[in-house]
């Protein structure tokens, strides 16, 4: 239709450039427009009408229009257009050749619907005006001249990485255009600015043609599980899980985490509305010391698609590190000895107490030897940074030297351990803690006054986000914690928290004397976390509950393990990406920190790498210039399997760390993914080159338009304007509108 | 009226004005060279609240159930020493440790829910005592979460038996010879006499009974006996303290009649068995 009224596509008109071809001076013509109307105008009020001043503006504007469009017509207007010359320049046409391309829809493959487009006609037309490159796109790129030979097995799609190679061989080739045929489902991390800027530099419209459907109508695909890279054993983990699915609302689904063909956890969900993402949280055992290669997968439901999306791998390293947590109570209170008989029951944390029983008096327990804070709180770093964890109890902060205050401060933001403040008589606001150092770290902004804390019942309720969170965790079924809770027993105290500062979060809270406060609140600080919970009569969940019943006992175990998880050791090693899905290429990171845990410049650092196959390998790591302390490294995975690396630190030739990174390679996994058509990427493309996007059945106007193209060897063209079929109707509309109007108004 | 009639009406008559006497007098009130100390006054911080308080087991007396559990109309042996004793041994704490300690005495039933609220509990002269079933199964239930039972001021073979009566019953797997729980005797190594004083040099502490105390043992009950139950992880669940009068010592503390080595043994035990039970 457009072409019709305007003789030319669509396309034309964005590249072309408007000029007038007559001799004329351009700007004649607006005056030569103005006059004419003023002419007219003067003409209409002499000869004088019965019409009101609206009627006679109206046909005023119609003979003006009318005068105005034959003046522009005289001026010759046309379209100057850059167009390739024919038989000089080449196309390059990109063919995704990925495994996404296998999938069947329709009766018939991608791949097929792909070749009957080219053999239809598209590769002759263009065969006519230009020399044809093939290039065939998956894990590498490659040129190719049969289209037999296309077999849709490649184990990705690349398409930043393959216009990059096509952008560089416009360098020395005239390439006019590039039509790149795909089901835009890159996998490789998406196209870079870079690659887009360079494609602009060179001028070069990459046109695109979408293969699959934009929507598959009955699929369900995992599209990203978090777990944590390390963890603590017999720890329980979280798996977060994000889905997302077509054709199976309100239906119910079962995702299942094993490890091996062992199952750690299983949950049955609701599915939710059509494309909606949906996230579900899983809890594990982490088990005994050792890697974990973790399967999650939601179970195949009938009539779906694409299955091969319904599974995910994530590893963790579990680890028999047992951090130790240094708790410092000022008085004997029940809080204490309930929360020690708690952690008793932890095979993988130590807790280390000291308790002031008398004014003069600390009992110690849990300690490794005598000597263990022999002489009180430490006031070394080394002693205190020792702890991944602290807990700070009925204590009044002036019970700590200055320089103490400031050492917790620090444990906290530079050796990245975890401080928990509890309730009590001369804890928070009451133990003065507002003025002091440790105020700073705290994720509340204490109340101003004292007597916050009373001997009076409160009831604990969780807040929505400790629904989600592991910490308050006492039932690993979501539905059936939020039950648990409603069911513990009041608490035996409260204190008053004050305010949660921006940033921290409210994981349970308390009514308490009427009102409702934060009970439970985090936050993270600086390289560590600190929380407050504010009482010390949790003791009760353990006393007014069955003995089976193991609420408290959990809680705390879950309070401790998530205080000291995030703490790092002297090594923290590490890859961004743990699980290399048809990649080779893994950076290697690890961050160094002396005894005090400042950064470690002058290390030596190696990660001694065991890979599938009998693979080994030393890789040395490199200071990274910009970061002190940090070393980094990239290693090739030449093949599939999981790789377990050990990064050594020596300072002066003596070990003084080391830590484990794991990952894996795994090929054929990426395309399974994000299989329907990626429509807004393709589209994007093409708008951003100045290409179009095309569907195959449109593909027959792609022969036309390929040809305007400022890229390669062009030569430019004029069309004329004057003689568009639009010209010749907007004149006779006008004249048409006007003789109706004044024939309705009686002047015919 | 015949003598047998006399008999009866003159031994009927001197208990009733013998009982009515003792009635009058109330509970806790000894007699003899450790006289009538009057009413125990209240202290005026007695409804503060505290994190701990002297938990006071009221127990049924041996006897006045007539098998079926319950409490008699006389004296019962729960009540020795109370409340005086009770009261001068917090003073104690407050002022020897830096545990909140409520001013008076908290009376607790063993068979309540609100046993449940205070985890550690003093049981006196329990060789008196006679606990119902349902008692028996609650305070299983209390020292199997963490509550903590101390028992005083039962001497000699018989009061041991009749203490052990009610106790295999709380714990039946005494009865069971090597079973998982034991009655069995406390080191000096172990913690409950080292926690805030080192007490390894314990001698028995005699009830004012013995007074002038040429002997400080009671029936046959000649040595001081510190024994206890484990739970699972070796933390002490319950502490018995027999042939010994401890109750005694705290409450005649005052008393210039009582010998003060015996309070200040006294004290440090009560002392480190509660802090023991706070940290355990």
């Amino acid at each position: 239709m457009f072409e019709l009224l305007f003789k030319y596509p669509l396309g034309l008109f964005s590249k072309g450039q408007l000029v007038l071809l007559a001799s004329w001076p351009a700007w004649i013509l607006p005056l030569c427009v103005a006059v004419v109307a003023a002419l007219l105008g003067m003409a209409l009020v002499r000869r004088g009408t019965h019409w009101g001043k609206l009627r006679a503006m109206t046909i005023w504007l119609l003979e003006s229009a009318l005068a105005a469009v034959v003046l522009i017509m005289l001026w010759q207007p046309a379209l100057s257009v850059a167009t390739l010359k024919p038989q000089q320049n080449i196309v390059a046409v990109v063919v995704d050749d990925s495994r996404s391309m296998a999938l069947v829809e329709d009766g018939e493959t991608r791949s097929a619907q792909l070749l009957k487009t080219l053999r239809g006609g598209l590769l002759d037309k263009l065969q006519k005006k230009f020399q044809v490159r093939l290039y065939r796109m998956g894990g590498e790129v490659q040129r190719f001249d049969k289209l037999e030979s296309l077999t849709a097995a490649q184990s990705a799609t690349r398409i930043g990485a393959t216009l990059k190679q096509v952008v560089a061989e416009a360098g020395s080739l005239p390439i006019g255009a590039v039509v790149l045929m795909s089901d835009g489902g890159d996998n490789s991390g998406g196209i870079d600015l870079q690659t887009i800027s360079e494609i602009r530099r060179h001028r070069i419209p990459v046109h695109t043609i979408g293969y699959g459907k934009e929507k598959f109508a009955h699929d369900v695909e995992i599209s990203d599980v978090i777990t944590p890279s390390r963890a603590l054993a017999d720890s329980r983990l979280s798996a977060v899980v994000t889905l997302h699915q077509r054709g199976y609302e309100n239906q119910k689904a079962r995702i299942t985490l094993r490890d091996g063909q062992k199952t750690l956890a299983t949950q049955e969900i609701k599915l939710k509305t059509d494309g909606a993402m949906q996230t579900e949280t899983l809890l594990f055992n982490a088990g005994a010391a050792g890697a974990r290669n973790l399967t999650i997968t939601v179970d195949p439901l009938q009539g779906e698609e694409n299955v091969k999306n319904n599974s995910v791998m994530r590893l963790v390293h579990v680890t028999d590190a047992k951090p130790r947590v240094l708790y410092i109570e000022g008085e004997p209170r029940w809080e204490f000895k309930f929360i020690r008989r708690a952690i008793e029951l932890d095979k993988s944390l130590d807790l280390v107490t000291m308790l002031r029983t008398t004014q003069n008096k600390i009992y110690r327990q849990g300690i490794a030897n005598p000597k263990e804070l022999e002489d009180g709180f430490p006031v070394k770093v080394e002693e205190l940074f020792a702890y991944s964890g602290l807990i700070i109890g009925s204590v009044e902060a002036s019970y700590f030297s200055t320089a103490q205050q400031e050492l917790i401060r620090q444990f906290v933001d530079r050796r990245g351990g975890g401080v928990l403040f509890l309730g009590g008589k001369d804890s928070l606001a009451d133990g003065g803690y507002a003025n002091s150092p440790m105020a700073e770290m705290m994720p509340v902004v204490l109340p101003n006054h004292k007597g916050t804390f009373l001997r009076e019942p409160a009831n604990p309720e969780l807040t929505a986000a400790g629904r989600d969170s592991l910490v308050a965790r006492i039932d690993d079924n979501p539905e059936r914690n939020v039950e648990r809770w409603k069911k513990l027993p009041f608490l035996m105290n409260f204190q008053e928290p004050g305010t949660p500062k921006p940033g921290a979060v409210v994981l349970a809270e308390m009514m308490a004397q009427g009102k409702k406060m934060p009970l439970l609140i985090t936050q993270n600080y600086g390289r560590g976390r600190s929380a407050v919970f504010a009482t010390a009569g949790s003791w009760r969940w353990q006393m007014q509950m069955p003995k089976e019943d193991m609420s408290h006992e959990m809680f705390w175990q879950q309070m401790l393990r998530w205080l000291v998880a995030g703490a790092p050791g002297h090594v923290v090693a590490g890859t961004p990406k743990q699980l290399l899905t048809d990649e080779t290429q893994t950076p290697l990171r690890a961050e160094v920190r002396d005894r005090n845990y400042l950064p470690a410049s002058d290390a030596v650092v190696e990660a001694r790498i065991m890979g599938p196959e009998g693979i080994s390998s030393t890789v040395p790591l490199e200071p990274d210039p910009l970061t002190p302390g940090v070393y980094t490294a990239t290693y090739s995975a030449e093949k599939p399997g999981a790789y377990m690396g050990e990064v050594i630190v020596k300072r002066n030739g003596v070990e003084e760390g080391k830590d484990v990174v794991m990952f894996r390679r795994e090929d054929g996994v990426a395309e399974n993914f994000h299989a329907e058509q990626n429509r807004e990427l393709l589209e994007k493309l093409s708008s951003e080159t100045g290409g179009r996007y095309y569907k195959p059945a449109d593909v027959s106007k792609l022969s036309e338009e390929i040809s305007y193209s400022e890229a390669g060897i062009t030569t430019r063209e004029t069309k004329d304007l004057w003689n568009m079929p639009f010209v010749f109707f907007l004149l006779v509309a006008l004249r048409s509108a006007e003789w109706l109007l004044r024939r309705k108004w009686g002047a015919v | 009226m015949n003598r047998r009639v006399m008999l009866s009406v003159i031994v009927t008559g001197l208990f009733v004005w013998t009982s009515a006497y003792a009635f009058q007098r109330g509970f806790g009130r000894s007699r003899g060279p450790f006289g009538d100390y009057g009413e125990v006054p209240t202290p005026s911080d007695a409804n503060d609240k505290t994190e701990w308080a002297f938990a006071r087991l009221r127990y049924p007396q041996w006897g006045s159930r007539g098998g079926g559990g319950g409490y008699g109309r006389r004296r019962e042996s729960w009540t020795t020493d109370y409340p005086k004793a009770d009261r001068q041994f917090v003073q104690g704490v407050r002022r020897l440790t830096r545990l909140s300690t409520k001013s008076i005495e908290q009376v607790i039933d063993p068979e309540s829910v609100e046993l449940f609220n205070w985890p550690w509990v003093y049981a006196v002269e329990v060789g008196h005592w006679d606990l119902t079933d349902a008692q028996c199964k609650n305070l299983r239930e209390y020292l199997d979460r963490g509550g903590f039972l101390m028992v005083d001021d039962f001497h000699g073979t018989q009061e041991w038996e009749v203490f052990m009566a009610s106790m295999v019953r709380v714990f039946p797997e005494l009865n069971q010879g090597a079973g998982t729980r034991a009655i069995v005797e406390l080191e000096n190594k172990d913690a409950i006499f080292h926690i805030i004083y080192d007490l390894d040099d314990r001698f028995q502490v005699p009830g004012t009974v013995n007074y002038p105390f040429t002997k400080t043992y009671e029936y046959d009950g000649y040595e001081a006996k510190w024994r206890g139950i484990y739970d699972d992880k070796h933390r002490l669940m319950v502490a018995i303290c027999h042939n010994m009068d401890l109750g005694d010592a705290w409450e005649w503390a005052d008393s210039p009649n009582y010998p003060e080595k015996y309070t200040s043994l006294a004290y440090r035990i009560g002392i480190n068995y509660i802090v023991y039970s706070m940290t355990h």
